[in-house]
């Protein structure tokens, strides 16, 4: 498989809770190995699509395939095995230290009787490795840094030894510093891991500066989706989120900046 | 960490052994433990005292402790809520209403039905707080909440019984409802590990199931975890245990909610650990305080559900203080 085969696709997903739904007719292909994010308004139902995408949510009607596969055929722990899933304010029990918490990315992969073995191990180290959290695996998560526990976090997903990653606002609460940190971490990953990560993120100038590939939404539809360079246009910024932007060139990377002027006219506020 | 299992084996020997030489008959230590080999030198009333009388109690008063303890831990797990014990099941309320039926209420049953009865009140009474609050999947907070309700409900009811029940019945259903070993026999240990020991060993093995829940249900199917039915199968198996030792000697409060708060403190919180020390100490628990219940006025005999809470709450509450610093 190449690397732009896609291995997480949506084919005219619907889901919702019960009432009108949050997502209707959703056709989206993640490629492989890439980093992909997904951009828009509250309530567009990015993370609602993170959380079907992952099993989480029951979806009415279309499939989504991983590799080609349904994936409402394969067992609650070979999805796990498959997709990692780290979620907006997941909070572990107080006292919980690093290795605690990154020991139970190992889950899926244990069966009721099979001890720790010598692969979980190693998993694990090289998850603490990777997240560069090995020196604060026996600190308790409520003394690390909102960044390091973060990291932390991460690193649970990663033992999970899934070949994709779906994060929901992983630098939401985190500070500029903090936020770089976890974003860096994210392309390493898709860099020297080869894993693809899909992440729900909020700032558009990050998102253009880390992933590969920009997916932009409004009300559970995609209006949008490609390179940062091909997405990022003033006419879809004023589309997706009612704000007149300028783009400019990042003088380092050349990558796209946005940079807000003023509220679309008729948008409400 | 092998100092506490040490520690915690040493402690329930003592409890056990005090147990059989305290009582209105002192026994020496060397006459119990001759009793218990079987020491022929041993005079016939004090074994008659020892094996015959005391042992029956200490094993029931044991096991029950460490029946509450373990259903505590997994309820605590399960709602993940350091306050939950198993009566959140509806444990109490239903085995309080079913007892309160079979000894005043229904004039045609005889007392025989008792531990059964209230066995079953138990059980149908979580049955039915798991079934309310299921709506395409259970919360720990609809189960709390609908615990709560049909606790209250059952509560009135038993209440309604024994208002215009006669008195002495009532009294005697009053002294049931505070938990008494009492009437310790040994069929009814046999009883309580035949019900209890396959949902306890089942708790155990759940271990890591148990340690996974207190991520939150988000978390745990991220990684994989069928939640509800792990839920279901630790809901039902908390509630076979605590409802076999309520059937046994009552209901005992307190045991269930300070033993695994105890245990936690003494082996951490991987449930590999803290079911087996939760069970230690839940029997220490009671032992000592059926000792303390037995002995305290003499010859008068509380009952060993308040003893608990007499010795269990000073206790917990030095705990958390000595802990006043740490989080929670």
């Amino acid at each position: 498989m190449t690397r732009s085969d896609p291995r997480l696709s949506a084919r005219a997903v619907r889901i919702g809770y019960g009432g009108a739904p949050v997502v209707a007719g959703l056709d989206l292909d993640i490629p492989a190995g890439r980093f992909t994010a997904l951009l828009g308004p509250n309530g567009c139902g990015k993370s609602t699509i993170l959380r079907a995408f992952s099993r989480l949510l029951p979806i009415e009607s279309g499939r989504i395939l991983l590799d080609g596969r349904d994936i409402s055929a394969l067992g609650t722990k070979a999805l796990a095995r498959k997709i990692g899933l780290l979620s907006q304010g997941a909070v572990a029990p107080e006292g919980l230290t690093v290795l605690d918490l990154v020991r139970q990315g190992r889950y899926p992969h244990r069966s009721l009787f099979g001890s720790w073995s010598a692969e979980d191990e190693e998993a694990v180290e090289a998850a603490l490795q990777v997240t560069e959290t090995t020196g604060m695996r026996n600190a308790p998560l409520d003394t690390l840094s909102g960044g390091q526990r973060q990291r932390a976090w991460i690193a649970m997903v990663l033992a999970q030894r899934a070949g994709i990653l779906l994060l929901d606002e992983p630098t939401t609460y985190l500070d500029m510093a903090h936020q770089i940190e976890v974003l860096g971490l994210m392309r390493r990953l898709v860099d020297e891991e080869g894993i693809t990560v899909v992440a729900v993120l909020h700032d558009l100038n990050q998102a253009a500066h880390y992933a590969d590939m920009l997916v932009m939404l409004r009300a559970g539809e995609v209006r949008a989706q490609g390179t940062p360079e091909s997405v990022l246009s003033p006419a879809t910024v004023a589309d997706i989120f009612g704000v007149e932007v300028s783009i400019l060139p990042d003088p380092e990377t050349g990558r796209p900046l946005c940079i807000p002027r003023r509220l679309s006219p008729g948008q409400p506020g | 960490m092998r100092l506490v299992w040490i520690a915690l084996a040493l402690a329930l020997t003592g409890a056990t052994i005090a147990s059989l030489a305290a009582g209105d008959q002192q026994v020496p230590l060397g006459t119990v433990l001759g009793a218990l080999t079987g020491d022929e030198s041993v005079p016939a009333t004090a074994r008659i005292i020892v094996v015959d009388l005391r042992l029956p109690r200490a094993v029931l008063g044991a096991l029950v402790g460490a029946a509450l303890a373990v259903a505590g831990t997994a309820t605590q797990a399960i709602m993940r809520n350091p306050l939950a014990e198993p009566g959140i099941l509806g444990i109490n309320a239903g085995a309080a209403l079913a007892a309160m039926l079979v000894i005043v209420g229904l004039p045609g049953l005889t007392e025989a039905w008792l531990p059964w009865m209230s066995f079953a009140g138990a059980l149908l009474m979580s049955a039915a707080i798991y079934a309310l609050a299921w709506r395409s999947g259970t919360t720990s907070l609809r189960i709390i909440l609908i615990g709560i309700g049909l606790g209250a409900l059952a509560g009135a009811a038993a209440s309604w019984i024994s208002v215009f029940g006669p008195v002495a019945e009532v009294q005697r259903a009053m002294l049931w409802l505070a938990g008494s070993l009492q009437d310790s026999r040994w069929i009814k240990a046999q009883w309580l590990l035949i019900w209890g020991l396959p949902a306890a060993l089942a708790i155990w093995l759940m271990a890591r199931e148990l340690d996974l829940v207190a991520f939150g249900d988000t978390v745990a199917r991220g990684l994989g975890q069928p939640v509800q039915r792990v839920r279901g199968l630790a809901i039902f198996c908390a509630a076979t245990l605590a409802g076999a030792a309520v059937a046994a000697a009552g209901p005992i409060a307190f045991v269930g909610l300070a033993a695994p708060h105890i245990a936690r403190r003494l082996v951490g919180r991987s449930h590999a650990a803290l079911v087996p020390a939760s069970a230690i100490v839940g029997a220490i628990l009671l032992l000592l305080a059926d000792l303390a219940a037995r002995r305290a006025m003499p010859p008068a005999q509380l009952p060993a559900g308040v003893a608990v809470a007499l010795i269990g709450a000073p206790f917990f509450g030095y705990l958390l203080w000595r802990k006043r610093n740490d989080a929670v």
